[in-house]
C-alpha cells in the first residue's frame, strides 16, 4: 500500500507528502533562484553557439561520466568511484520519481505493484545501491583515512554530511523495500537484497500489521531524508549537481589556446576589479566547483609554493559572490550599480596580487577539472584590471617595452636579422614568391642562446628545399607576453600591425618554433581578422622527415626525455608528433618523466612570467628539472624558446650542466641529418 | 594654475642593439636603425613627468612640442596619454642637422607662437647628442632664468623650486616665473598610460607647425659646424686569469691587478 494514502492522526497523508514537499521545494527553489540572480549579476557573454553539439557534447561528458573518467590514472581511481555514484544515485533519482512521486504523492498507489517493472527496477536499485554503498566507502576511507593531498584542507564536515546523507538514502531504500515486501507477505528471490530482507523478516514472524507501521516510518523517514537533501543541494559543494551540467554545456567553443579579446570601444573598464565584472559564465563556475582539489594538486605555482591555489581562486570568489551579491542585487538598476563594490576588495582582499601573478597559464587546472572550469579567464581578467587600468608596477616595465621596442627582450644586443647571418635567407621585403614564411620569433632572434635554434631550423629547412622566407626586421613580437601580462591593448596593436604586414605580403602558411607565437598566430589572429596555417616546427619537420627529405642518419647515443611545452600540449594538444621525431633519432633511448602528455609540469615561463621575477617558493623550472634528471635523462628535449631559457638556467642552478644539455627538438635533428 | 611647454625630442632607441649602430660619414649623422623604432628622449621623459606631477598639485595646461624632419606620431601621442593637453609638431623636411642654438632658436619661435607659458622643462640632454645646451639657449632667448639638471621640480604662486644636483649633492634655488628648468632622472620615471587613456588619446588632433608657420630661415642661422662625425675604433684585449681552484685564481687577479698599478 502506498503510505500516502493512510491517514496518520486524522490528518491525511497526502496532505502531509504535499506540505513537507512544498517546503523542501520552496526552500530549495529560493536558494536556486538567488543563485541565479548572482549569477546574472555578471556582465553578458555568449555562450549559445552551436547548441546542438552543446546538448550532445554535455550528455557525453555528465551522463557518459568522461568528466571524471578522464582523470582516472594509476594514482587517482576516485573518478570510477563517483561514475558508480552517479549513475547509481540517477537511477534512484528515477525511482523516487515513479515510486515515491507518481505512485505515492499523485495517488497511483496501485501503479506496478508486484509486477514485473517493479521487479526489475527494484532489482537494478538493489544492484546499483551495492556499488553506490561501494563507491561511499570507498570515498570515507579516502577522505578521511588515506587523506589523499588533493583533498587536504577542504571542508570535510560538510564532504561528511553529504557522504552520510547519500549513505543513509542507501540504507533507508533496502529497508523500506524489505519491510513492503514483507508486509505484503511476498516472498520474492528478487529483488535479491529486497526480497532476501524481507524473506528474513517474515522468518522472524512479526506481525503483519507492525511490519506495516515499520514500512510506513521507514517510507516518511526515507522521503524526509531525500527532501533534507534537496534542501542541502544548493546550500554546499553539491551544488554542482545542479551547476555543472550547464557549465559543461556552456563550455568555451574558442580554441583552447585563444584568450577573448578586450573590448577597446568600450573604455569603462577593462578587466574584473569587481565581482560583477566577470560574466555570467565565469560566475556559473564558482557554482560548478566541487571541491576535489585537483587542480590544487596539479599547479605549478602551488606545488612550489606560491600562494596561489586554482581550487582556493574559485572557493574565494564565490564566498565572496554570496557575501556582497545581495547588497549588489539591491542597487540593481540605480544609477550607481555599475560601479557598486561593497565589501572586500576584489584585487587585494579576495584574491592577492601575488596570487595573481603568479599563473604561468599553463592550463593544467582547466584540464584536470570535472566540472570543466575555466580558471585562467577569471586571473587574466584580473590581471587586465592591474595592467590596463591600475598601471600595476609590476608589468609595467615589460609592457612599456613591448610598446616600445616591439619586443620583450629589453638590453638584447642583437638585431633581428643577426642569427641568419651567413645563411642566406631572403627576407620577404626582398623577396616574396615563397611557399612559406619563417616566423622566427622574438626570443629565437634576439636571445644569445635561442639564436642557435633558429639556426637549426632554417638550415633544416634549407637542407629540405623548402622556398622560404623571413621577415627579418619587419617582423615584431606577436603580442602573446603582452596579452598574458594583462595588457590586452598592446597585445591588438602587436596583432593589427602583424596582421596588415602579413596580408600585404600575401602570407598563406607560416612555420614558427615557438609555441606561444604558433598559438597566438593560429588561435587568436584570427579574432582581428588574421587567418593563416600555421604550423609548429615540430610538425614540419616530422612531416619533411616522412617525405624523405630530411634523413636522420648519424646516431646521438642519449638518453633523452621529451618535455612537453604547455602552449604546444594542453592548449593545442600536440603531444605525440614532436615524440615521433625524437623516436626517429638513430641510437637514442627515449624515457617518459612521470609528468608527460596532459599531465606535463610546466617549465614557468609561460603567462609573461619569463619577464616577471619569481622571489616566492622554489623555482618551478628547478622542479621540472629535478623530475628530468629522476629519470636520469642526458638531454631534456624541448619545442619552445622559453623551456629551453628556463632550462639552461636551472641546469645551471643546479650545477648540473656536466650530466644533462637541454636541446631544442630542431637541433637534435640538425645534429642527426645529412649536410 | 602653471601653464607648462615641455620639449620632446624624438630620438635613435639609446637601447638598440650596438650592432645595429651606424654613421653616415658624408651626412655626419647616424643612420636610423632598421626595425628599431625611434624613442622619447629619455630626460625629456622625465621632464613630461614632472609637468604632469605639478599639474597633480596646481593644475594647469601641458603642451608638448616637438621637432624633427619626420616625426613618429604614434610615440609622441603617448604623451597625450599620459596627462599632456595639446601636442605641437614642429615637422618640416628642413628641420634637420641642426646645431644646438638652431634647434633652440626654432622651439623658442614654436614657444613664443604658443603665447602664455609659467614654465618650460626640458630633459638636461638629449640622448643621442648629450649636449645638454638647448634648454638654457631657450631662456637666453626668450630672456628668462633657468635652471639646469633638476632631481626635483615644484612650482606654484609665481615661483618654481628647484634642487639642482651638482657632484657632491644638490643646491636648493627658487627662481619666479617664467622659467625654464632642465630636468635630470630623479624626478621620476614616466608613468605609463591607462588602456583608457592610450584609446582616447589615439583620437585626439594634433597640430603640426612647418618652417613657414614659423617664419624661420633655419638654414641661414647655424652657430657651429659639425666637422665631423665617427665611431671610434675600439679594442679590447681580455686576458684570462687563471688558478687551481677559484680561490687561487681570485688571488693571482689581485697580483695582476697590484703589478699593473691599479689597485
Amino acid at each position: 500500500m502506498s503510505p500516502p494514502s493512510a491517514s496518520y492522526l486524522g490528518v491525511p497523508g497526502y496532505a502531509i507528502f504535499w506540505v513537507l514537499f512544498a517546503i523542501a521545494f520552496g526552500l530549495f527553489a529560493h536558494r536556486v533562484y538567488l543563485l541565479i540572480r548572482l549569477m546574472l549579476l555578471g556582465q553578458k557573454e555568449n555562450r549559445f553557439d552551436s547548441i546542438g553539439y552543446r546538448i550532445i557534447y554535455m550528455l557525453v561528458a555528465t551522463f557518459g561520466q568522461w568528466c571524471n573518467l578522464k582523470n582516472v590514472s594509476r594514482k587517482d581511481r576516485a573518478g570510477i568511484a563517483h561514475a558508480f555514484m552517479f549513475w547509481g544515485f540517477g537511477l534512484f533519482l528515477i525511482g523516487y520519481f515513479i515510486f515515491i512521486g507518481v505512485r505515492g504523492g499523485f495517488g497511483f498507489s496501485t501503479l506496478f505493484v508486484d509486477g514485473s517493472f517493479e521487479k526489475v527496477y527494484f532489482s537494478i536499485l538493489d544492484i546499483a545501491g551495492l556499488f553506490v554503498v561501494t563507491a561511499l566507502i570507498w570515498a570515507a576511507i579516502r577522505r578521511y583515512i588515506i587523506k589523499p593531498e588533493r583533498l587536504k584542507g577542504q571542508i570535510t564536515a560538510e564532504a561528511g554530511v553529504i557522504l552520510l546523507l547519500v549513505f543513509s538514502l542507501m540504507v533507508f531504500h533496502f529497508c523500506v523495500e524489505g519491510f513492503d515486501y514483507a508486509a505484503r507477505d511476498a516472498s520474492v528471490s528478487w529483488p535479491p537484497i529486497g526480497g532476501a530482507f524481507a524473506s528474513f523478516l517474515v522468518d522472524r514472524g512479526i506481525a503483519q500489521g507492525t511490519l506495516e507501521s515499520v514500512f510506513k516510518g521507514f517510507w516518511w523517514l526515507h522521503y524526509a531524508i531525500i527532501l533534507s537533501f534537496l534542501v542541502f543541494i544548493p546550500r554546499s559543494k553539491h551544488l554542482h549537481i545542479l551547476a555543472s551540467f550547464p557549465n559543461v554545456a556552456f563550455k568555451s567553443s574558442s580554441p583552447k589556446g585563444a584568450l577573448k579579446p578586450v573590448d577597446l570601444e568600450k573604455p569603462e573598464t577593462f578587466g574584473a576589479s569587481k565581482i560583477q565584472d566577470f560574466s555570467w559564465k565565469q560566475l556559473l563556475d564558482l557554482y560548478a566547483c566541487t571541491v576535489c582539489g585537483r587542480c590544487h594538486a596539479i599547479c605549478p605555482a602551488q606545488l612550489s609554493g606560491k600562494p596561489l591555489s586554482p581550487r582556493e581562486l574559485i572557493l574565494n570568489l564565490k564566498e565572496h559572490l554570496l557575501e556582497v551579491g545581495p547588497e549588489l542585487l539591491k542597487v540593481r538598476g540605480e544609477a550607481e550599480a555599475s560601479s557598486a563594490n561593497p565589501g572586500k576588495a576584489l584585487i587585494g582582499e579576495v584574491v592577492t596580487e601575488d596570487e595573481i601573478w603568479a599563473c604561468t597559464t599553463c592550463r593544467a587546472c582547466q584540464e584536470v577539472c570535472p566540472a570543466y572550469n575555466e580558471h585562467i579567464d577569471k586571473i587574466i581578467d584580473l590581471r587586465r584590471n592591474l595592467a590596463m587600468v591600475s598601471m600595476s608596477e609590476t608589468v609595467r616595465d615589460p609592457l612599456k617595452n613591448l610598446r616600445v621596442r616591439g619586443h620583450p627582450w629589453r638590453g638584447t644586443t642583437l638585431a633581428r636579422t643577426d642569427w641568419a647571418e651567413g645563411l642566406d635567407i631572403k627576407t620577404l621585403a626582398e623577396y616574396d614568391d615563397v611557399d612559406l614564411l619563417y616566423w622566427v620569433g622574438c626570443t629565437e632572434a634576439l636571445e644569445d642562446r635561442s639564436i642557435k635554434v633558429a639556426q637549426a631550423v632554417a638550415k633544416l629547412l634549407k637542407l629540405a628545399g623548402v622556398n622560404f622566407g623571413i621577415l627579418g626586421d619587419e617582423e615584431i613580437c606577436c603580442g602573446d607576453p603582452a596579452r598574458r601580462m594583462g595588457g590586452d591593448h598592446i597585445f591588438q596593436l602587436q596583432a593589427q600591425t602583424n596582421i596588415e604586414l602579413l596580408q600585404s605580403y600575401n602570407v598563406k602558411k607560416i612555420v614558427t618554433a615557438c609555441p606561444h607565437c604558433f598559438n597566438t598566430l593560429k588561435n587568436e589572429y584570427p579574432q582581428f581578422g588574421g587567418e593563416f596555417e600555421v604550423i609548429h616546427h615540430t610538425q614540419f619537420i616530422a612531416d619533411l622527415i616522412k617525405q624523405g627529405r630530411l634523413k636522420l642518419t648519424t646516431g646521438l647515443e642519449q638518453t633523452i626525455t621529451y618535455h612537453d611545452a604547455c602552449y604546444l600540449g594542453r592548449h593545442n594538444d600536440i603531444y605525440e608528433t614532436p615524440r615521433e621525431v625524437v623516436k626517429g633519432i638513430p641510437q637514442a633511448k627515449m624515457v617518459e618523466m612521470e609528468r608527460n602528455r596532459k599531465g606535463s609540469f610546466c617549465c614557468g615561463g609561460g603567462g609573461g612570467r619569463m619577464w616577471l621575477e619569481e622571489r616566492i617558493g622554489k623555482r618551478i623550472s628547478e622542479m621540472r628539472i629535478d623530475q628530468v634528471i629522476e629519470v636520469k635523462a642526458q638531454i631534456v628535449a624541448t619545442a619552445c624558446p622559453y623551456c629551453l631559457q628556463m632550462f639552461e638556467d636551472a641546469i645551471k642552478a643546479k650545477a648540473a650542466q656536466e650530466s644533462l644539455t637541454v636541446m631544442d627538438i630542431a637541433e637534435i635533428v640538425e645534429g642527426s641529418v645529412v649536410h | 594654475m602653471v601653464n607648462m611647454i615641455v620639449c620632446i625630442k624624438q630620438v635613435i632607441d639609446p637601447e638598440a642593439p650596438v650592432s645595429l649602430f651606424r654613421i653616415d660619414p658624408e651626412a655626419k649623422r647616424a643612420i636610423p636603425p632598421k626595425g628599431t623604432p625611434p624613442v622619447l628622449s629619455p630626460f625629456d621623459e622625465n621632464a613630461l613627468e614632472a609637468a604632469i606631477r605639478i599639474k597633480e598639485t596646481e593644475g594647469g595646461k601641458i603642451t608638448v612640442i616637438s621637432m624633427g624632419p619626420r616625426l613618429a606620431k604614434p610615440i609622441l601621442r603617448e604623451s597625450l596619454a599620459v596627462g599632456a593637453d595639446e601636442l605641437i609638431l614642429l615637422e618640416d623636411e628642413a628641420f634637420e642637422d641642426f646645431d644646438s642654438y638652431t634647434t633652440a632658436y626654432i622651439l623658442a619661435t614654436a614657444i613664443r607662437k604658443i603665447g602664455e607659458y609659467d614654465l618650460i622643462l626640458c630633459g638636461r640632454q638629449a640622448s643621442d647628442t648629450d649636449a645638454g645646451q638647448v634648454g638654457p639657449i631657450i631662456a637666453e632667448i626668450l630672456g628668462i632664468p633657468s635652471i639646469t639638471v633638476a632631481r626635483k621640480i615644484e612650482a606654484g604662486n609665481g615661483k618654481v623650486r628647484v634642487e639642482r644636483l651638482v657632484s657632491d649633492g644638490y643646491q636648493v634655488i627658487e627662481i619666479p616665473m617664467p622659467a625654464l628648468v632642465t630636468a635630470s632622472f630623479e624626478v621620476g620615471i614616466l608613468r605609463e598610460a591607462s588602456a583608457v587613456a592610450s584609446v582616447t588619446a589615439a583620437k585626439k588632433p594634433i597640430t603640426t607647425w612647418k618652417a613657414e608657420d614659423l617664419g624661420v630661415e633655419p638654414s641661414a642661422m647655424g652657430r657651429s659646424k659639425l666637422l665631423e662625425l665617427f665611431m671610434p675604433e675600439k679594442e679590447s684585449k681580455c686576458q684570462m686569469v687563471e688558478g687551481e681552484t677559484e680561490e687561487e685564481a681570485g688571488a693571482n687577479l689581485a697580483l695582476k691587478l697590484k703589478e699593473s698599478k691599479i689597485i
